[in-house]
């Protein structure tokens, strides 16, 4: 492997002396290799790792803003798992991802088949729907929690203009079960195209014979979606659902924005809680052990989806 | 040409890199900014009029000392992130505004300020004893209290004529009124959320009542008891009977809207919606008024906001904080500020407490009688950094909430009770 020396000759800067002797140990493969992963190995070290090892210490202490703290071991996971909010939490987390998951996937496709058909003003759909996606979270939530207000909810003035709701109609953010609907809702609405245009890039690239064939083997439209598109998107939905999973149980601006966990942490998901007893309440050690709660889970879920993706 | 706009670009570029770059190696802003600076983090006041003047006279002060003072305003509930985000780098503000438990949540990071409120104090006619609780931690004063908030009852006075009712004089006739105000479509409104104002509401009426929340040692949980069952319960008949279920999703600016929209009657809050709508030129601002807060069978009480002046021990400007501490406190500045608050900033000192705005206007007059029944979060203890757990963690708002979502009281009661046990146990060793 001589891309070293090119490297060199390129700047101009011919083999002479000592500089040479560099050029050398530069040009081995092992050296050169290594010096091109270094910079994004230590860009990992330092943003991913070294945070990571801090969080694994801060749990294992008692440790509180603005003052050091002592190794404690595993008190306070023990003194999280014994707390009924946390495991609620943990609840929440789950059903929070599941549901919301769920509909992603499944409109996800919808929107993915729409899009895939030869529409009018197509490139402009296809920008349209990103929309969701590219707004910064915390802006679009605002207006979520505009929309779901108490006293001025556009969605209760809506629906029961249209007679679909009975006066007054849900308290969105002020009762558990809606308030869960309302932030899954807005999740769903801003994850959608993330699923969408991913699934479409999966669509295009499926060749027009197979479902030719299909269709000359007498596969109507379902057959065709159910035997051609869906075992064809498998290693795209794979890796779409594999992200989205992770964002979503990491999920943080939606809740907080819209219910701060509330009501009676029905909505709080493991990074607002941790935000909340870490970062509001100063326990730094109680906080980072809840927000490691979600490393192993999530490990799990990566280790799974990856293997059946290598499978595939 | 498109290559030399290319060239052109990376010149350009290259010059600006190159010049950001011994910025960033000389560690210090460029020379047009060099002058030295004190930072302070506060909040976005709910008078906005009332910024505008600190910023004015931390302008005067710069000049009158030869240095830039930046006031940086944030959210007030981003502002305990932030604060940890500060103390764990070591770095950021020199001076910030502290609220509830913070001076004693960041005990170890905080400069001492015993000197200038013993020197304060002395000049101006003491502190009130309530406001000044909030600075001192055991290990001495960790912030100079700034002013305090009344929280009042505020009502809408059309709605109350209507119904031929007098202003509520205690908590019971306010669950009393407040049936027949919601029957005629002007219910009444206390959060039951996770935000401030439900902290607020919450210990005034359980002190009336004679509930606590710890014992007078200040890490004893005493939520636990048949005074707090009285409490939870007339929370749950005003909620059923007398408000709307939206109180559980409130924000602290959700009862100002409800009150400014006309359709609420009474709600448990500072000033602020009347302000707004004298500001905003709304027609509703003559109806508004203010009644001191209810009391209980235990008598009147109130937990107002109370927020004091902190500086961080990192600061390379401690002894310029204080300079500016003092120029704040400077009677012809601090009354300025409380004019441009439109009386919503209470000053701790007694003798600004005498400024003419009170009792200029009816609306207004009762409000300085509130600083005689206010205590500190966690009376009769000390404020600590429990109590400070205690409401970040929403256990007060948490428990009404279950309670009135259906859990038996004392189940509710039970639960509060092994939060604030936690709240305690975690206690911070100073």
């Amino acid at each position: 492997m001589a891309v070293g020396s090119r490297a060199f000759e390129a700047a101009g800067l011919g083999p002479t002396g000592r500089l040479a002797r560099v050029h050398e140990w530069w040009e081995q493969e092992h050296v050169f290799g290594y010096g091109l992963i270094l910079p994004a190995l230590l860009l990992l070290a330092c943003l991913v790792a070294y945070p990571f090892g801090m969080a694994i210490y801060f749990s294992l202490s008692d440790y509180w803003v603005g003052s050091p703290g002592a190794f404690v071991g595993l008190a306070n996971y023990r003194e999280i798992l014994g707390n009924e909010v946390f495991r609620q939490t943990v609840q929440n987390s789950f059903v929070f991802t599941a549901i919301a998951l769920t509909f992603k996937t499944v409109l996800g496709v919808w929107l993915a088949l729409l899009l895939a058909r030869n529409l009018r003003f197509k490139r402009l759909l296809r920008g349209a729907v990103l929309l969701p996606w590219v707004i910064p979270t915390a802006l679009s939530t605002l207006g979520w929690w505009w929309m779901f207000d108490s006293l001025y909810s556009v969605v209760n003035w809506t629906a029961l203009r249209l007679g679909l709701m009975s006066p007054p109609g849900p308290n969105w953010l002020g009762q558990a079960g809606y308030a869960m609907a309302a932030v899954i809702a807005v999740n769903v609405w801003r994850g959608l195209p993330f699923f969408a245009i991913t699934v479409l890039a999966g669509l295009v690239s499926i060749p027009r014979e197979y479902y030719e064939a299909a269709e000359v083997d007498g596969a109507g439209s379902w057959g065709r979606f159910r035997h051609v598109t869906l075992p064809l998107l498998k290693p795209v939905l794979a890796v779409v659902i594999l992200f989205s999973t992770i964002f979503t149980f990491s999920d943080f601006n939606i809740v907080y924005v819209l219910t701060r966990g509330g009501p009676v942490n029905s909505t709080h998901l493991f990074a607002t809680l941790a935000y909340q007893v870490g970062l509001n309440g100063g326990n730094l050690g109680q906080g980072a052990a809840i927000s490691l709660f979600l490393f192993p889970m999530l490990a799990a879920v990566v280790f799974m989806q990856l293997r059946y993706i290598r499978k595939e | 040409m498109r290559a030399r706009s290319r060239r052109e670009f990376l010149r350009v570029a290259s010059g600006a890199t190159a010049g950001m770059a011994s910025w960033l190696a000389l560690g210090r802003a460029p020379a047009f900014a060099q002058k030295r600076e004190l930072t302070f983090l506060s909040w976005n006041h709910f008078v906005p009029k009332s910024d505008d003047e600190l910023r004015k006279q931390a302008e005067a002060f710069g000049k009158q000392a030869g240095v830039t003072v930046r006031v940086d305003t944030i959210a007030h509930l981003q502002l305990d992130a932030k604060f940890a985000a500060e103390a764990q780098s070591q770095s950021g503000h020199d001076m910030i505004r502290t609220h509830g438990a913070v001076p004693f949540v960041y005990e170890n990071a905080l400069a001492d300020v015993g000197d200038l409120v013993d020197k304060l104090g002395k000049q101006y006619g003491g502190w009130y004893p309530f406001a000044a609780e909030i600075g001192q931690t055991g290990s001495g004063w960790r912030a100079v209290p700034w002013f305090w908030i009344s929280f009042p009852a505020t009502y809408n006075q059309a709605h109350f004529k209507k119904a031929g009712l007098e202003t509520p004089r205690t908590w019971a006739e306010l669950l009393k009124h407040g049936k027949i105000l919601k029957k005629q479509g002007n219910p009444v409104g206390i959060p039951i959320s996770h935000c401030s104002d439900t902290h607020s509401t919450y210990w005034s009426v359980a002190w009336s009542y004679g509930a606590k929340v710890l014992e007078a040692d200040g890490k004893t949980p005493a939520i636990n008891s048949d005074k707090t069952a009285e409490v939870v319960e007339w929370y749950k008949e005003l909620f059923k009977e007398a408000m709307e279920p939206e109180v559980l999703s409130w924000d602290d600016a959700s009862n100002n809207r409800f009150i400014l929209s006309g359709k609420g009657s009474w709600i448990h809050n500072p000033i602020s919606p009347y302000n707004a709508a004298l500001a905003n030129k709304q027609p509703i601002a003559d109806d508004i008024n203010h009644h001191n807060s209810p009391a209980g069978p235990a008598g009147t009480h109130s937990g107002p906001p109370i927020l004091g002046l902190a500086i961080w021990k990192f600061s390379k400007n401690v002894e310029l904080a204080k300079e500016f501490i003092q120029f704040l406190y400077r009677k012809e500045n601090f009354d300025a500020w409380i004019v441009a608050s439109n009386a919503f900033n209470h000053p701790p000192l007694r003798h600004f407490a005498d400024h003419p705005i009170w009792a200029r206007n009816p609306k207004f007059a009762m409000l300085p009688k509130e600083a005689e029944f206010a205590h500190a979060r966690g009376w009769p203890g000390k404020p600590n950094d429990a109590v400070g757990r205690v409401e970040s963690n929403y256990v007060l708002a948490d428990m009404v909430a279950k309670a009135v979502g259906g859990m038996p009281t004392k189940r509710a009661m039970e639960w509060a009770q092994d939060q604030v046990a936690r709240a305690v146990k975690g206690q911070l060793k100073a």
